[in-house]
């Protein structure tokens, strides 16, 4: 029924002109945003990194004893300390003298949440460590609760939609503000819908000395409650209805972003999504709280000047363009 | 070389001779003299180490832990919240079998508020895996941190080393200081096993089933079998460089032949000393100084305790509605033995109270009285309230 | 000591610190997941289905884009051994069904098709495929027109002996007589010799029932193949009258072609809506005509009509540029009347007509009332072929087409084949060299005894199918023509693209159904189940799927640009 030759995949892994950093065999769900986001980082990084890894979704799915996905030195300690944990490895390296690369890999949860304090210790003392956030907006290894990160409207098993409740009361936590304003030398957000741009950023972030921080949109099909066929396109609609706006920053400035060719409106985003599913209801309530989050929306467009004048090779539209014969995934 | 030293002084100077790579602390009272002490080394050039000041305890054992997994000697100190707010890494540091050494300058734990000696912070932590060694004085402390590194990383476990705070941290001491070559004789430069390294990349802290779990729990509780002897042998090496001993797992002194002992842990065993060599103790008794406390030196303690009648042991800490917890741990090893003595628990000083040499003679003079078995000998009932019930203030 | 004695004796042991080794997940096959699994599958692209020649125009295009013009002419060739002609005369059907038309623009296939034909003459390129093992069986081909020379072609590819006979003293059909201006006659004769040369037995001046007989081929070949064209005129008269000097429009330009001259007429009207009449009428123009018109019952191509007429025939742009030069089009009318002088037209009464279809056959209405008249020295019929019936009369059974069965023989006969014109579903260049290739491979599964497949090929993949996130809006490419003022003579009016444009409309390609090699799928998989072995020796696919650890979430075939991916329930 196949209908490709029959090939020796172990003998081919080898050949593979990429560094995989996560090994197949990894127990994520269909789909799962998050371990492609990985995927891609490792690739970014290259073999000489140390993962610090905090308790959530990644950690768990790919580190049941005595298997492990990780063919990159990695470390789990707790839920709440990665970027503590990511620092005092640089330290110790620094010490010795050694130029492997620190990776600190937490979710929202461990990142926005019970994670904050550490991470904030660690950027004001300027350890050079690249804190990846893979950000699912919701607790999902626990069973989808909600965190700091949730979009405001989304339905979580603890911010459920009711009949007097229209989901997260909360917005989301501007957590790029807050990173930059650490002063730190370089913070991005980046999507998985748009890998050469998350993979780029990688490796800025590991170009510069000093603590750098990447915020990756990782669609979860389980905890949004899309097929998992979506979930990159789902993400280009996080993108393109600005909910997620795709930036750079260095030492707190805004230094590009990625303009949104087609904008699109907020419902289109909330379609395909079981969370989002109550603000397409016919109700004043509903209707409501999906003007509300189409407003957040316009405002991320309006304070980061997102629309484009013109279409161009960077943006929502063309920044992933494929290429034949590849090669366009740098 | 040996000066008149400030005991956190002491032990930082301890700490650097044994050359860690990393220091991380956060600054809590009663601890903050070692550390501060050690910032200056390292401003003066006298210590080769990264300094990391965490902004929590919790990140203080985070950066240790993540500093040691990957390959250099990493050092912290804390005490009271300090220890209870960084326990859960204290026992993923030792699930991850990491080797640390932290210094664990004791105080009571709130509530009520208390910047004052007792063993209530080490003893919360008792079941972490970490190995916990107590020290009776300041010249046992900079020799027990000295041999904590070396048990360490010989075991895999990590170790807390319990100074009492303030009696021993901020007192005076003549101490005699270990030469550099000395303790570069007896600790080798660390090595990690398991050490993060993409040569070779290992995936350490793993999500361990029911079918596997209590095996890997096992292996970590029979690894204090081996720590038993590398206390043992950590102390008889070291003294033998520097011509005195640490106490090993317990220490018994005193009159050997009383029936009557008194078992103690810190320095109250430096004033019971003190009180049975003045005489004030009026009868003989045997002295028995416990410093492992983990592990638990069951045999030792069994062997010490052969043809006593009745043994005092002493608790700084108390587990509330239980009793002492020296002493439940005393008794369990005894347990069984149909030699064992009587033993009468006494918890004193809690929250940094003075333990005065007086009191040994009234508590063997309470030994006659058929005491309770458990009780907190130094409570003043003059200060309890009249009634059992709250008082509540009027209007 | 409590151990539960159900379970199965464990071979793992623990560790301190619980550590794992790297890469031990791949003991987890989490293709047992699945319940659908994706399938690299190359589906028809619109443009190969709407090819009549059935070209596989995303590989070659691919092969193009990629500078790699050798590879992309011998795809193309494989298919269509004619493609100087073809990327001249045909209408491209297949830039009208071009996916990319519903996003931008759609793609000059074209002029990549006539790129690679010409660069393939310029650089004296021979045929691929023609070093197969030989075959015993030698087949006969009568007519080397287009359908003949390809069916015989591709019978050489597949190893056949090939007799090649033709009535005129030259091969290459009706193309012989489209004017300069659209096919230089250089170009046709060399991609015919190009032919020939592959080893092709060939006997001009050759003609079936007067040189050579049905019986005598019959019995001198394993198989023969008919495709002797439409070589009749089909009667016409108006009223049944006819001018006294009747020139048949076919014949016309195969005059100008052989001898170089035609009649001098100040005026002429052309009868007729397809190639034939709007070849004339511009040729009449450039040979010193002052006013030609053109007369058909059907409407111009690209028009809607009101009342349901039909439209004319001829291929688009032609009808615009001879519009262009000056060709007057009468749309929706018929002569009704000659008017003569002495057996001489000197004027036409036209008329407004309507051409419907009763079931197959056309019914012609004129209606009376309408009547003008159109001045003019010449009366020429352009108004089609009909098969000539010399030499296989018997085979045509009073039909106007040569009737075949589905494994392509004609019917009632068991070894001999047709194709082209005179076969039903002809008319252009690209049919015929597809109906030539369909009749090759019917006559070698029937020499082999094998078994083809008759089912009808699957549907172009939809244009819903494919991702267009990942493509973005790029000009197109604008093939140069010459401007009307300088169309004076019979140069050829459109220029060949230059190397680098063409190269890069090619790349504009959707690659519908096919694989763009652009990685998506290898680089999205969530698992790592998609290994890329471009490039690697002995795999002749670029990506190959891990099926031990596909948990068939579908992302692949979603984010594949062209479709390539199919989603298929797990077996």
């Amino acid at each position: 029924m196949s209908s490709q030759p029959s090939v020796d995949t172990t003998a081919l892994r080898k050949l593979q002109p990429r560094f995989s950093g996560i090994e197949s065999g990894h127990g994520a769900c269909q789909g799962c945003g998050q371990a492609l986001a990985a995927r891609l980082v490792l690739e970014a990084a290259g073999p000489d990194v140390i993962v610090a890894n905090a308790t959530g979704c990644l950690e768990i799915f790919t580190t049941p004893w005595p298997q492990s996905a990780w063919n990159v030195p990695w470390i789990h300690s707790l839920f709440e300390n990665v970027a503590a944990v990511a620092a005092g490895i640089e330290v110790a390296l620094r010490a010795q003298g050694r130029t492997t690369r620190v990776l600190a890999f937490a979710g929202d949860g461990g990142t926005f949440d019970i994670g904050f304090q550490a991470l904030s210790g660690m950027l004001e003392r300027n350890h050079d460590v690249l804190f990846v956030c893979f950000d699912n907006e919701a607790y999902m290894n626990t069973g989808i609760q909600r965190s700091g990160s949730t979009p405001h409207g989304a339905w979580t098993n603890t911010s459920p939609a009711g009949r007097v409740r229209q989901g997260k009361r909360h917005f989301k936590k501007d957590l790029l503000t807050i990173i930059s304003a650490h002063g730190i030398p370089y913070a991005a957000t980046a999507s998985v819908a748009y890998p050469s741009d998350l993979r780029a950023k990688v490796r800025r972030a590991l170009d510069v000395s000093g603590p750098s921080f990447l915020l990756l949109h990782s669609p979860c099909p389980l905890g949004w409650g899309h097929d998992s066929a979506q979930t990159i396109s789902v993400d280009r609609l996080a993108v393109e209805t600005g909910l997620f706006p795709i930036l750079e920053m260095e030492r707190g400035k805004v230094v590009s972003s990625m303009k949104i060719r087609n904008p699109r409106p907020v419902r289109e985003y909330a379609l395909p999504q079981f969370r989002f599913r109550h603000l397409l209801m016919d109700t004043p309530e509903a209707r409501e709280e999906l003007e509300h989050l189409q407003a957040l929306a316009d405002a991320n467009i309006e304070r980061y000047d997102l629309l484009s004048e013109a279409p161009g090779p960077r943006d929502s539209g063309g920044a992933d363009t494929v290429r034949r014969g590849g090669s366009r995934w740098g | 070389m040996r000066d008149v030293l400030e005991g956190s002084q002491a032990i930082a100077r301890a700490v650097a001779l044994c050359r860690p790579q990393v220091v991380a602390a956060y600054p809590i009272t009663p601890q903050t003299h070692i550390v501060e002490a050690l910032a200056r080394l390292i401003a003066d050039g006298l210590l080769e180490a990264e300094l990391v000041s965490v902004e929590s305890e919790f990140s203080a054992a985070s950066v240790v832990l993540g500093a040691a997994s990957a390959g250099s000697r990493s050092y912290t100190a804390s005490a009271s919240q300090g220890i209870l707010l960084m326990s859960e890494v204290l026992y993923n540091i030792s699930g991850l079998r990491v080797p640390v050494v932290l210094t664990c300058a004791n105080r009571a734990v709130s509530s009520p508020v208390s910047i004052w000696n007792d063993h209530q912070d080490s003893m919360s932590v008792r079941d972490s895996g970490w190995i916990q060694l107590y020290c009776a004085d300041n010249q046992e402390a900079v020799d027990t941190t000295i041999q904590a590194f070396r048990i360490s990383e010989r075991t895999e476990l990590p170790v807390m080393v319990c100074v009492d705070g303030f009696t021993l941290t901020h007192t005076l001491e003549p101490i005699d200081l270990p030469e550099a070559g000395q303790v570069d004789a007896f600790l080798p430069p660390f090595r990690f096993s398991r050490s993060l390294s993409s040569a070779r990349p290992l995936t350490q802290g793993t999500l361990v089933s029911p079918e596997f779990f209590t095996e890997m729990r096992s292996l970590q509780h029979g690894a204090f079998d081996l720590a038993e002897q590398e206390i043992l042998a950590a102390d008889r090496d070291f003294g033998a460089l520097v011509g005195r001993d640490s106490g090993g797992l317990l220490r018994v002194e005193g009159d050997r032949e009383a029936t009557v002992g008194i078992l103690a842990m810190g320095s109250v065993y430096g004033t019971l000393k003190d009180a049975h060599r003045s005489g004030l103790l009026g009868r003989p008794v045997r002295l028995l100084c416990l410093r492992a406390f983990r592990p638990f030196p069951s045999r030792a303690i069994r062997e010490a305790s052969e043809g006593l009648s009745d043994l005092i042991v002493l608790d700084r800490s108390l587990s509330p509605g239980s009793g002492g917890i020296v002493a439940h741990e005393i008794r369990s090893a005894l347990y069984g033995s149909g030699r064992a003595p009587r033993i009468v628990n006494f918890v004193v000083g809690l929250g940094g109270r003075n333990v005065p040499g007086e009191i040994f003679q009234e508590m063997l003079e309470a030994l006659e009285k058929d005491p309770p078995a458990f009780s907190i000998f130094d409570l003043d009932p003059e200060k309890l309230p009249l009634s059992k019930d709250p008082v509540l203030p009027t209007s | 000591m409590g151990i539960d004695k159900e379970r199965p004796a464990s071979p793992v042991r623990v560790n301190a610190g619980g550590f794992a080794l790297p890469g031990t997940s791949k003991a987890n096959h989490t293709g047992s997941w699945r319940l659908e699994r994706p399938l690299y599958a190359t589906s028809p692209s619109p443009c190969h289905g709407a090819c009549p020649a059935h070209e596989e125009i995303p590989v070659y295009l691919d092969h193009l884009a990629m500078d790699r013009p050798r590879q992309a002419w011998e795809a193309l060739v494989a298919a269509n051994p004619l493609p100087a002609v073809t990327g001249r005369v045909c209408p491209h059907p297949c830039e009208t069904s071009c996916h990319r038309g519903s996003y931008d623009r759609a793609l000059s296939i074209h002029s990549a098709e006539r790129f690679l034909g010409d660069l393939a003459l310029r650089e004296g390129w021979s045929y691929p495929g023609l070093d197969g093992e030989p075959r015993e069986e030698a087949v006969a081909v009568v007519g080397a027109g287009p359908a003949g020379l390809s069916c015989a072609y591709h019978l050489r590819r597949a190893g056949y002996r090939v007799t090649l006979f033709e009535a005129l003293p030259e091969a290459g059909g009706t193309c012989r007589i489209i004017p300069d201006y659209r096919l230089p006659e250089e170009i046709l004769s060399r991609e015919v010799e190009r032919i020939l040369a592959t080893g092709i037995d060939f006997r001009p001046g050759q003609k079936l029932g007067r040189d050579i007989s049905l019986e005598e081929l019959e019995e001198g070949f394993s198989a023969v193949f008919l495709a002797p064209g439409r070589q009749k005129n089909r009667s016409y008269s108006v009223d049944h009258a006819l001018p006294g000097d009747l020139h048949h429009g076919l014949d016309l330009l195969r005059e100008w072609r052989n001898v170089g001259s035609l009649p001098r007429w100040e005026r002429a009207v052309v009868v007729g809506g397809g190639n034939t009449a709007v070849d004339l009428a511009r040729t009449l123009l450039r040979t010193g005509s002052r006013e030609v018109h053109v007369v058909t019952d059907e409407e111009l191509p690209g028009r809607p009509s009101p009342t349901g007429r039909g439209t004319m025939p001829a291929i688009a742009r032609e009808v615009a540029m001879a519009l262009e030069e000056g060709v007057r089009i009468h749309t929706g009318r018929r002569i009704g009347r000659l008017i003569l002088r002495e057996d001489r037209v000197i004027a036409v009464e036209l008329l407004h007509a309507l051409k419907e279809m009763e079931g197959e056959a056309p019914v012609h209405r004129a209606f009376t009332g309408t009547e003008t008249i159109l001045e003019t020295d010449a009366v020429i019929p352009a108004v089609g072929q009909e098969v000539d019936p010399a030499g296989i009369g018997r085979l045509l059974r009073n039909r106007p087409f040569l009737s075949l069965i589905p494994t392509g023989q004609v019917e009632g006969e068991r070894r001999i084949f047709a194709g082209g014109d005179a076969s039903p579903g002809g008319g252009l260049v690209s049919q015929a060299v597809g109906s030539g290739h369909h009749g090759a491979r019917r006559i070698d599964a029937f020499l082999r005894q094998k078994e083809l497949s008759l089912e009808s090929p699957p549907s172009p993949i939809p244009f819903t199918s494919l991702n267009l996130a990942y493509f973005v809006e790029r000009p197109a490419y604008e093939p140069r023509e010459l401007p009307v003022a300088a169309r004076t003579g019979f140069s050829e009016i459109e220029s060949t693209a230059p190397a680098d444009l063409i190269r890069t409309e090619a790349d504009r390609c959707f690659s519908c159904g096919h694989c763009l090699e652009c990685d998506n799928c290898w680089t999205l998989c969530p698992d790592g189940a998609v290994l890329r072995t471009a490039g690697i020796p002995g795999i002749p696919v670029p990506y190959v799927f891990d099926y031990d650890y596909c948990k068939g979430c579908g992302l692949c075939a979603r984010e594949c640009p062209s479709g390539h991916i199919r989603m298929s329930p797990e077996p």
